[in-house]
């Protein structure tokens, strides 16, 4: 059972800068004027925490092995309210669901810190050149 | 550049004769990359495809509440309907075109709602209310997502130790006999709450029934009421970005 | 290194269309329990998971329904699907929860469900 150790609640980096730094929906809502309770990438996001807890099958050499999920909800939830209480603590929802996730996925080695901060890199680029 | 299109708020501002533009946010948020970046990873890594996502998002994007009240409008109006809503709720969900099994790209339900809803009915005597103490689990696919108190951990420990501080803070006063009885859907089961048919709705048709059947009054933190038809309004307890200055 | 292809196809347990936990359907045998039975929710040692709240353990409750078969969550979270149980929905008083529940509200319940190694005739 993958369960995170206390370690693994520990800060990371890039995603406390973005907590700091980052603008709420909320905020960002309040500013311009729109009434959306909740962000675009919210739907997205919770559409990735139920694909990634669901139970997979992989075909690998030709046999078919079934594979555990890769992050299940009642671990992930835990790992949200333990962080929500503490590192993200005075994050707003959803924001702190999307951290939680991206904490999670970091803490598993599904991917690492500097992997992450590259991509922003790239997506930043993309969505905000012409 | 990415937007978001809102809907009109005040008046119109620039020119005569035109519409103003519906209000839409103008910057690329770091939350907004986070989420974009964390799903290319995840695909990237394998960990499951583009394709599979943009089906999930479509039948995530899917849901809401209307469904289940019009479960509840159909069983204050057909007595039959509702012994089935009470002793088979996945079955009582066909007829309000959700397919707790079958709708979900897996075919199989989904990884945390599974396929057992069960419909709990209230009467004078006995009022319902649901939760979730573990994780915060909901029935989403006739429900649609659960509002952020619900998953909080203030709300899922306060419930089961304090009902009726908590219904109180909600608004909802019940006489001291009434039972309030605590769901808490710590397993398979997803719960919703059958609400007492209010008095003064003689005649209605199913939609104006279904209409005053709110999200809350399916959790069970509210009671149906001609002329109510939205959720509760929560003091706003939003989380203030601590580094926050000189924005409204 | 081989590459991993990742496929939708269930394997033989959860065939498309079926549904969980109905495919444990019929897998449980006899249920031990009725509604209307009362059952005291025992305390097991929990190894790292479990969905038994700790609120309940050592209560004493009704069995209000026996509600469908499946794995216990503290074996399907191990990957271990081969021996269903029943589970049931139990009622218990609030006051029997709860020392200090205010006796003006003495109809007050909670009710949840529980696999069958969990309870015991009381």
């Amino acid at each position: 059972m993958a369960l995170l150790e206390n370690d693994d609640l520990a800060p990371i980096g890039v995603l406390e800068g973005i907590s700091h730094r980052g603008r709420p929906w909320v905020d960002l809502a309040a500013q311009y004027g729109v009434t959306n309770p909740d962000p675009p990438w919210k739907v997205t996001l919770d559409a990735t925490c139920d694909i990634l807890a669901a139970e997979s099958c992989a075909r690998i050499d030709g046999r078919v092995e079934a594979s555990e999920p890769v992050l299940p909800a009642l671990e992930r939830r835990s790992e949200e309210d333990e962080l929500a209480a503490t590192v993200y603590a005075g994050v707003p929802f959803p924001e702190r669901q999307l951290l939680a996730l991206a904490h999670s996925l970091i803490r598993r080695g599904l991917f690492d810190e500097e992997e992450l901060a590259r991509r922003m890199e790239r997506v930043h680029e993309r969505l905000t050149s012409a | 550049m990415a937007k978001v299109l809102g809907e009109k708020k005040g008046a119109a501002h620039g020119h005569e004769g035109e519409h103003p533009p519906a209000p839409m946010v103008d910057e690329v948020s770091d939350f907004e990359v986070l989420e974009m970046a964390v799903r290319e990873l995840a695909i990237e890594k394998g960990l499951f495809t583009a394709e599979d996502h943009r089906r999930w998002t479509e039948y995530v994007h899917s849901l809401g509440p209307l469904p289940a009240a019009r479960l509840v409008a159909k069983a204050w109006l057909d007595p039959e309907f509702k012994k089935l809503a009470v002793n088979d709720g996945v079955k009582a969900s066909l007829k309000v075109g959700v397919d707790w099994i079958k709708s979900p790209p897996t075919q199989f339900g989904t990884p945390s709602d599974y396929c057992n809803l069960r419909v709990l009915e209230d009467t004078p005597k006995l009022k319902h209310v649901v939760v979730c103490t573990l994780c915060s689990c909901y029935p989403r696919p006739i429900l649609g997502q659960s509002p952020e108190w619900y998953r909080t951990p203030a709300y899922r420990r306060r419930l089961v130790r304090w009902p009726r501080q908590v219904l109180s803070e909600f608004g909802l006063q019940l006489p001291p006999d009434v039972e309030i009885r605590v769901a808490d859907s710590n397993q398979k089961t997803r719960y919703m709450v059958l609400p007492v048919r209010p008095a003064g709705t003689e005649g209605w048709t199913e939609e104006q029934l279904a209409e005053i059947v709110t999200r809350d009054c399916m959790i069970g933190v509210a009671v149906p009421k001609p002329g109510v038809t939205s959720n509760v309004k929560m003091p706003v307890h939003r989380a203030v970005h601590p580094l926050q200055h000189g924005h409204s | 290194m081989s590459k991993v292809h990742h496929d939708r196809t269930h394997h033989a347990k959860k065939a498309t269309g079926i549904g969980d936990p109905q495919c444990f359907k019929g897998e449980a045998g006899k249920p031990k329990f009725k509604a209307g039975d009362s059952v005291r929710i025992r305390d097991l040692p929990d190894f790292f998971y479990t969905r038994c709240q700790t609120y309940t353990r050592g209560v004493v409750g009704t069995v209000t329904l026996a509600v469908y078969e499946s794995p216990a969550a503290e074996d399907e979270a191990w990957d271990n699907t081969d021996k269903p149980e029943w589970f049931y929905s139990v009622k218990f008083r609030q006051k029997d929860l709860w020392p200090d529940y205010p006796s003006a509200y003495p109809n007050d319940t909670v009710e949840t469900e529980f696999s069958e190694r969990w309870l015991e005739k009381a």
